[in-house]
């Protein structure tokens, strides 16, 4: 199977505090990733090594093949990073449509409609940002994630803060962009997401992976517990 | 991906200025400032105070047109040239040349050494009343009425190697470009800077760095201002073309419009100071958003970099006097007051097209450096929310 993340002897050092002392996985084109750990694991700061926004101390980290670029990689990404942010003091439509243009669609405005309107939020197109929910600005946030129909899709968190309504339709818009052929690494602390969605997963621990396979692979490993039991075990007694 | 990032950031960053009143509160207040502050200078202009000379002012005078006593020592039966040959020499401190056409034609030339820029001199108003307290002394009632009647006073400033000096005229175009780049350092210097922050403290750049380069959209932003800055000028140029055909009949604008020297080279010359030191004045304004996490921090070094640029303000007397000294050299190699120091001393008459060139191209260097290390201090601190100042720096511990 073709990979199109290759992570191999990753170490990341933040002055003189290891975050990830050696890790190494793969992941596979379509299928979906779990990337899962404790809070401070290095979950976050590997997918932004991956991204190119963190040098790496040293390691080689692949999208499909290549150190990733922006502007000249042959993959398009999607990215929703655990931090929101857009421009605030801008309209949601406006937000939308600049960047669809820079992911190079052809009807930014078009798709920009047609999904506010799929996720109810069409009379919010002409409002600034800053006026919307949180959760709103969430779903805003994952159009953009996702407007590009990208071949790899960098999820950090995204349902985290959702009612279970909006937990769904997400999921859904999610699980969409996988049908299309998506790629999916998805970082969550929800086990269940995990179960049911991810083909394989990793579970970080002390800067390495203390558990990495399949979700069956890693549950027969772990005496077929559940996720969340073998999470509490692997993290047991430790204040998140 | 975007076959063309940098235009779409471009255009982006364009659009959401113009679009923010605040933009358009600073650009129509400064061009009402100008207007009032012209209008009020029009108005003190003819309620000045006489000026006053000094009894022993030497003064000379050819009257070819007979208009005065031939008995009165200051009138000496000499040419032009001569007259001139005496300013420069020292001989006398004023010289007034009545041409032989004066009653048809109503002009006096007046020659005088001039150091640097003598800007009150050169306001034919303020002349006649300097003409007038000058005769006074030394002519009869009369004579004083004859020679400050209604008649231009042409102002002819020399230099001491005899050559006929216009530096006031020559001197506008390249103050007014001085001006306006003032204006735009501090009306866009802090808005350049805050946009740039503004991608970090928002938590942009995580994810705008996934679709478009650093280089791209820092390059896309300092465009954006650019552009704002022609509109910027734009406005203040604009209304004062205005205010100055509305008045041009007034003496005064009269006589400022008849000094003001258009040489093209010379305003090509100072355009291209202009451009390029916007270039790098926002260069230097980015990279401090590159490595400051929010608008507060920020904040704190907008005012070290004004200070930097406007600091050969300081030493106005060095950059007006003939001969510049090792300081005014100093200021304008040194990158952050390159800048003004250079545009000073074209203003002053003290650049020379060599060193005009080397200072070009140096601030075309640095402008290229500054924002290529502003492009790399962004890449690698766009998810970094504490200040990253460069390790030089840092103390070692």
């Amino acid at each position: 199977m073709k990979n199109i993340v290759e992570i191999k002897h990753f170490r990341m050092d933040f002055g003189k505090k290891t975050i990830i002392k050696d890790l190494s996985f793969e992941v596979h084109a379509g299928e979906i990733f779990g990337l899962l750990g404790a809070n401070g694991s290095g979950k976050t700061t590997t997918l932004r090594a991956l991204l190119g926004l963190y040098t790496p101390t040293s390691g080689e980290l692949l999208v499909d093949g290549k150190p990733y670029n922006a502007e000249d990689s042959a993959v398009t990404i999607g990215y929703l990073p655990e931090e929101r942010g857009l421009y605030r003091k801008e309209t949601v439509i406006d937000n939308m449509v600049y960047f669809g243009k820079l992911k190079g669609l052809n009807d930014p405005l078009g798709w920009s409609q047609r999904y506010l309107k799929r996720v109810k939020l069409e009379d919010k197109a002409n409002l600034k940002l800053e006026k919307l929910s949180g959760g709103q600005q969430q779903k805003i946030q994952l159009g953009v994630t996702i407007m590009n129909n990208p071949k790899l899709l960098i999820l950090d968190e995204p349902t985290k803060g959702f009612d279970p309504m909006n937990r769904r339709l997400l999921m859904e818009i999610i699980e969409e962009s996988h049908q299309k052929g998506a790629a999916i690494i998805m970082i969550t602390h929800y086990m269940d997401e995990v179960e049911k969605l991810c083909d394989r997963a990793i579970l970080l621990k002390d800067g390495v992976a203390h558990a990495y396979g399949t979700i069956d692979e890693i549950k027969k490993a772990h005496k077929n517990k559940s996720l969340e039991q073998i999470f509490i075990d692997v993290y047991g007694g430790e204040d998140e | 991906m975007n076959k063309n990032p940098l235009l779409t950031v471009t255009k982006f960053e364009f659009i959401r200025q113009i679009k923010k009143p605040s933009f358009w509160a600073t650009i129509l207040l400064i061009p009402a400032m100008v207007i009032v502050m012209f209008m009020i200078s029009m108005f003190a202009g003819g309620k000045a105070n006489e000026p006053t000379l000094d009894e022993n002012t030497r003064i000379t005078i050819t009257d070819e047109a007979n208009v005065l006593p031939k008995e009165n020592p200051m009138v000496a039966k000499i040419s032009k040239e001569e007259g001139k040959k005496k300013v420069i020499n020292d001989e006398t401190d004023l010289y007034f040349y009545i041409p032989a056409d004066f009653k048809d034609t109503k002009k006096v030339g007046l020659y005088h050494i001039s150091e640097g820029l003598d800007i009150f001199n050169t306001d034919g108003q303020v002349i006649k009343v300097v003409l007038k307290q000058a005769l006074s002394s030394k002519f009869s009632d009369v004579e004083v009425a004859a020679l400050t009647g209604n008649f231009e006073v042409t102002d002819n400033k020399l230099t001491k190697t005899g050559e006929e000096s216009n530096a006031l005229g020559k001197a506008i175009i390249p103050g007014v470009i001085l001006v306006l780049f003032f204006f735009f350092v501090t009306l866009f210097g802090g808005r350049l800077l805050m946009t740039v922050v503004e991608e970090k403290e928002n938590r942009i750049s995580e994810m705008i760095l996934t679709s478009v380069s650093a280089k791209h959209l820092i390059v896309g932003k300092i465009l954006s201002m650019m552009m704002l800055g022609v509109i910027q000028i734009l406005a203040l140029i604009i209304p004062l073309i205005v205010a100055l055909i509305i008045y041009k009949d007034n003496p005064m604008v009269s006589q400022i419009l008849s000094t003001i020297e258009i040489n093209p080279i010379t305003i090509i010359e100072n355009i291209a100071l202009f451009i390029f030191s916007s270039l790098l004045a926002t260069g230097f304004l980015t990279y401090i958003g590159a490595i400051t996490p929010t608008a507060k921090d920020a904040s704190q070094f907008i005012g070290p970099v004004i200070i930097g640029v406007v600091f050969p303000l300081y030493f106005m007397s060095s950059f007006m006097a003939a001969e510049p000294n090792g300081l005014v050299y100093f200021l304008t190699y040194f990158p952050l007051s390159a800048p003004t120091a250079m545009m000073l001393r074209s203003v002053f008459g003290t650049l020379s097209t060599p060193e005009l060139i080397v200072g070009i191209v140096e601030i075309i260097v640095l402008s290229f450096i500054v924002i290529r290390l502003t492009v790399r201090t962004f890449q690698k601190n766009a998810i970094n929310f504490s200040l990253a100042l460069p390790s030089f720096f840092k103390i070692k511990k």
